[in-house]
């Protein structure tokens, strides 16, 4: 199959040569290692907070709000780095490019499936043990939202080193 | 669609590099002819990719030749091999 004739706006923007620097493996890693781990303290801040008496708490509040906003350039990074590929139209995509998402999505098909559970079972837990039902309710995101990071997180760590230049 | 060659006996030769350096064509040049990322060449050329049946017939059409001069299951004798076996 072939590369669209005119890619997206966003096509072009992940293609851009200008975040090559994000395509390294190592940098790849480094954001995906960063992005579990904001995900992690979050899913440890919501637990904890769902252990106090009070529950919602203005120490909570700013620390999910900071945390999800951090999500943002972390995750623009990371997806600069595998081009994109799960989140373009499917014609601006070449076989190969199109096999690596398929190899990723089919790769995490179960832990995704798993967390997915983690999730609603984790937020009846919260509800029955504590009674906060918005703590229940981030946990419950904080853990589907990751299941839904891991194709990518399993795409960037994974995709081959890519050639330095394409012009030899 | 093509995939990633999973043991050594899985892969797929080329010969794309030396056709590409004997033509004189970079990655960019040949990835645009035959509709692939240049990346794509590069996977291939280094054997980290196997392509599909059509993109391997697309890359024999670009440089004119059948597709087993391209590509084989066996690794390639090197052209200055080949010349000096048709010679001697």
């Amino acid at each position: 199959m072939s590369i669209s004739p005119e890619p997206t706006y966003l096509a072009r923007t992940f293609e851009d040569e200008r975040y090559g620097w994000t395509r390294h493996p190592r940098v790849r890693r480094r954001a995906v290692v960063a992005e579990a781990a904001l995900l992690a303290a979050l899913i440890a801040a919501t637990l904890a907070a769902s252990a106090t008496e009070t529950g919602w708490s203005t120490w909570f509040f700013g620390t999910w709000t900071v945390g999800m906003l951090a999500l943002i350039p972390m995750h623009s990074l990371l997806n600069l780095g595998i081009r994109g590929i799960l989140d373009r139209d499917a014609r601006s995509l070449d076989e190969h490019q199109r096999r690596l998402g398929e190899r990723s999505h089919s790769a995490m098909g179960w832990p995704s499936v798993a967390l997915t559970f983690a999730a609603f079972t984790g937020a009846v837990a919260v509800v029955a043990l504590t009674g906060h039902i918005v703590l229940a309710l981030c946990l419950g995101f904080l853990l589907w939202f990751t299941s839904g990071l891991l194709t990518y997180w399993h795409l960037a760590w994974t995709s081959p080193e890519e050639s330095a230049d394409t012009d030899l | 669609m093509g995939r990633q060659p999973k043991s050594e006996a899985d892969k797929v030769h080329d010969r794309i590099g030396v056709l590409r350096a004997d033509r004189g064509v970079s990655r960019k040049e040949l990835a645009e002819a035959v509709g692939v990322h240049p990346q794509t060449i590069g996977y291939v050329e280094r054997g980290e990719y196997s392509p599909s049946l059509a993109l391997a017939l697309r890359i024999a059409r670009y440089f004119d030749l059948p597709v087993e001069a391209v590509f084989s299951l066996d690794p390639l004798p090197s052209l200055s091999q080949e010349l000096l076996r048709r010679t001697s």
